[in-house]
């Protein structure tokens, strides 16, 4: 009995120690950095070391907001944040339905030159994103000399300084980088379909649109939702490469999300209490959206997704 | 009750962390100078450091904020640090790698073995004991000791010193901190010879007088030779809020053709009262209304505000800008070949100017170079070899001129006489005998002099800077020179500005001022912002009622943010700078 118990004991030991490396990765890297966090509560300035007498205490979070002036700036970052993260939500079907579409053609060559073709910007970095941008549409770039050289506009349009539909354009370059990135998770989950299930369809008489409809949509729906709960946990987070090469001082009321504003604040001239103390909110409402998101999804779904 | 023990048992935690992590390395307890050796002040006397044999490789780690290049130094200067000290230099550039790890390297405890910083940057890398105290040692270095008067002033100046000293000042020159020793100025209008011309000359009343004559230009030539789109005016905003100015970088320089001078959030005006930036009737407001003239007249690259500074740099050397601003700026046009052709660029007059300009950097230009505290003594002792021998005049021809027979000779009349003077546009190869590479690649990554160029080099009894060179004047005497002498009546711009007394010179003094607190930085960093946005804006702004509302709108949001504090605050810290002149002055008189 005893030994059993031992071995038993023994066995959690060894399973544990299984884990451990797991557990000091994320010791290290995801909750070391969270120390990090007591300088939003200091007047901190390099090189001086924290002590003591700096101690603040909210006077950072309270400055957030502390003048009309503050507080409709920050409204207006929120809104970017929020219409950026908005409209790739409402648009997150789309690698989705480029998947199936990539699934359809027939022509195996060909799909692989389509999703080579659009997996490989992925890959480039944004400032080399915003050097094809700027090439492209600079007053003297390709598109401005097309639409002159066809006589339709007399002085080359501005397209980089306007802030027309930024975040429609944002929209755009995003999807133009990451769409064929984002079609994968979606294709490996395609040949996940049960091949029978079509065959049964097609002896059944069922039309090509109708498979997808009845069959591979639902097939992947799944993957969908958990992808799109993920995205909501992160609703806060737009990154800030993609906005920080595209900024400019005639564009950035519409461009400027959070996480560019921390930079902007935090980089220039060391404002670090500041900006801890802004990633310090973002951080517990993205802790918020993510339990909120997973309760939805258990009462929607009848599962949880973590 | 709980909640609150909790948070401070997790703060103290933190700090403990913090303490364990993040502390300065103890300081070297050295803190009994022996009295300076006064004997060893003169350079021909004593051994020159650099003639010292060291036979082991060291590297030495440069945290350097003048540098644009990080890693280890190669080419040619490489092969004379190796030659001269046998050490290797490897630079830790905050402008390449990002600010943040100023903040990372100084909490470490070790921000590199030797340091370039900011003058009040370095005054807290001071008080918090990253700087080693180099007072024993510095009065044994010959070469250093040429400029003692003005190393022992700049010590003096760091809060709560007591004679010791820590850092040495770059850019010195053995002139005088009254005089202004160059033929032009950072910041004045500079056209093209033979556009100019073209137009016979016209005198240039005022800046609507400058619009009507780039308009003219603009009008004749509509493109560069090669068919390209060329403009008057192409600005960048990559520099924007730098030099310790705020607002767009390109708005700011031009502010000193009328006299004024920013400050931060604050305009010096020539009277010596302060105004803020924001000021409707002071000069940056002048500048942005000017600037926006000429962007209604189609005289603005509409490329300005979204182009990075290469591009703008390659724009100019294609001939497609017709105004240039900053005295750089003619290096990427003017070429021998072009001054001969006469369509160089060159200083012209705008009647109702008055420029400004900082004398000659005698106490240096506001940097400061120090040796890290943790260094241990062999190390110790090359560092300050390596600084004595960056300071001799055979280092400084390195760094001003080149390799002799390469780059420049000597003449059997014991003259200088430059040979490639484009050796470092043109990036040309460097013989193998001189460590090989590309002529710019292998050039001082430092990128800063502890003696500036215009110094007098005992060697020759001339500045080093070729361009002041007798054999290079004689050279350049051109056609176009010749003629531009005859219309205005002056040698070189200089000469013109001092002649018709239109040359504001501000003195050049020692000074460290007091840095930003955490709030003040926040403040300044986020009027900074708007400023810029709006100015750009305003420049591309249709009609003069969108340029002023959108002028207000800025006011009002910088006001939101705390402007009013940071422009006392900047009048406080400058007023400081402007005593300590008005008394250069004085003296000097």
């Amino acid at each position: 009995m005893n030994l059993l118990k031992d071995r038993k004991k023994a066995r959690s030991y060894r399973e544990f120690l299984y884990i451990l490396p797991f557990l000091v990765l994320v010791a290290i890297f995801s909750y070391y950095p969270l120390y990090g966090w007591v300088y939003a509560f200091f007047d901190y300035k390099p090189p001086f070391p924290l002590s003591m007498d700096k101690f603040v205490g909210f006077k950072w979070f309270k400055s957030i907001v502390d003048s009309p002036t503050k507080i409709n700036q920050v409204l207006k970052v929120l809104r970017n944040t929020f219409a950026i993260s908005g409209l790739s939500l409402m648009f997150s079907w789309f690698p989705m339905v480029f998947a199936i579409f990539l699934n359809e053609i027939k022509s195996k060559g060909y799909r692989k030159f389509v999703q080579t073709v659009t997996t490989l910007p992925n890959f480039i970095s944004w400032v080399l994103v915003y050097s094809i941008a700027f090439s492209v549409l600079s007053s003297t770039g390709a598109v401005n000399s097309i639409l002159m050289g066809l006589g339709l506009i007399d002085t080359p349009k501005l397209f980089l300084q306007s802030s027309n539909n930024v975040w429609f354009r944002m929209w755009l370059w995003l999807t133009w980088k990451n769409a064929g990135w984002a079609a994968i998770m979606y294709i490996a989950a395609l040949s996940g379909i049960d091949e029978e299930l079509n065959e049964a369809a097609r002896i059944d008489g069922a039309s090509k649109i109708q498979i997808i409809w009845y069959i591979t949509l639902p097939s992947l729906l799944p993957t969908y939702f958990v992808l799109v709960m993920l995205n909501l946990a992160n609703f806060l987070s737009n990154g800030m490469e993609q906005f920080y090469v595209f900024q400019n001082s005639f564009n950035k009321e519409y461009i400027q999300v959070l996480d560019l504003y921390v930079y902007n604040i935090a980089m220039g001239s060391g404002g670090y209490s500041l900006s801890v103390a802004i990633s310090i909110l973002k951080s517990i409402v993205s802790l918020i959206l993510l339990c909120v998101t997973n309760t939805l999804s258990k009462l929607v779904r009848g599962e949880g997704f973590i | 009750m709980k909640l609150k023990k909790l948070i401070s048992t997790l703060l103290v935690a933190a700090m403990v962390i913090a303490t364990l992590v993040g502390c300065a390395p103890a300081k070297q307890t050295d803190s009994t100078p022996t009295p300076p050796a006064a004997s060893t002040t003169d350079p021909t006397d004593s051994t020159p450091s650099s003639g010292k044999a060291f036979d082991k490789l060291l590297t030495i780690e440069n945290y350097n904020v003048a540098a644009n290049y990080q890693g280890v130094q190669s080419g040619w200067f490489a092969k004379v640090l190796k030659d001269n000290l046998n050490i290797e230099l490897n630079i830790i550039a905050p402008q390449v790698a990002g600010g943040a790890i100023y903040q990372t390297r100084t909490s470490s405890g070790n921000l590199g073995d030797i340091v370039l910083l900011e003058r009040s940057d370095f005054a807290d890398c001071v008080a918090t004991g990253l700087i080693k105290d180099i007072t024993n040692e510095i009065y044994n270095c010959p070469n250093l000791m040429v400029f003692k008067d003005q190393i022992e002033a700049y010590n003096k100046t760091i809060p709560g010193n007591d004679g010791k000293i820590y850092g040495i000042p770059v850019e010195m020159t053995n002139t005088s901190p009254m005089s202004y020793s160059q033929d032009v100025i950072y910041s004045s209008p500079m056209l093209r010879w033979d556009l100019y011309s073209e137009l016979g000359c016209p005198e240039i009343e005022d800046l609507d007088g400058l619009l009507d004559v780039l308009a003219a230009m603009k009008e004749n030539h509509p493109t560069n030779e090669n068919g390209d789109p060329a403009y008057p005016f192409s600005l960048w905003p990559d520099w924007d809020g730098g030099d310790g100015m705020m607002g767009i970088a390109n708005v700011v320089q031009l502010t000193t053709w009328y006299g004024e001078k920013i400050k931060q959030s604050v305009i010096l005006k020539p009277d010596n009262t302060f105004t803020p930036v924001t000021d409707k009737n002071a000069s940056y407001y002048k500048i942005l209304h000017f600037l926006n003239k000429a962007q209604r007249r189609g005289l603005v690259d509409p490329d300005s505000g979204t182009q990075d500074w290469d591009t703008a740099c390659a724009k100019m050397s294609n001939g497609q800008v017709y105004l240039f601003w900053y005295s750089w700026q003619v290096g990427f046009w003017n070429s021998t070949e072009r001054l001969k052709n006469g369509n160089a660029f060159i200083f012209v007059p705008v009647k109702d100017q008055l420029y400004y300009a900082d004398s000659d950097s005698y106490y240096g230009s506001g940097r400061i170079i120090g040796v890290g505290s943790s260094v241990d003594a062999e190390k110790y002792e090359r560092i300050m070899a390596f600084l004595d021998w960056y300071a001799s005049p055979d280092a400084c021809e390195y760094q001003h001129n080149g390799i002799e027979g390469f780059t420049y000779e000597i003449g059997a009349d014991g003259r200088y006489y430059v040979k490639y003077d484009n050796a470092l546009m043109d990036n040309l190869p460097v013989p193998e005998e001189w460590g090989g590479g590309g002529y710019n690649d292998g050039f001082n990554k430092f990128n800063q002099w502890i003696v500036a160029a215009i110094s007098t080099n005992p060697k020759t009894g001339e500045p080093y800077s070729t361009q002041y060179w007798s054999t290079y004047k004689e050279s350049m005497m051109t056609q176009m020179k010749k003629e531009w002498a005859e219309r205005f009546g002056a040698a070189e711009p200089v000469d013109y500005m001092k002649k018709n007394n239109v040359l504001l010179v501000s003195p050049n003094v020692s000074i460290t001022l007091p840095g930003d607190t955490p709030d003040i930085s926040v403040i300044r960093n986020q009027c900074m912002e708007v400023l810029n946005d709006y100015s750009w804006r305003m420049i591309f702004a249709k009609d003069d009622a969108e340029f002023n509302a959108m002028w207000d709108q800025m006011s009002k949001e910088m006001d939101g943010l705390g402007f009013q504090q940071l422009v006392e605050f900047d009048k406080e810290v400058y007023s400081i700078e402007l005593q300590a002149k008005k008394e250069a002055a004085e003296s000097a008189r």
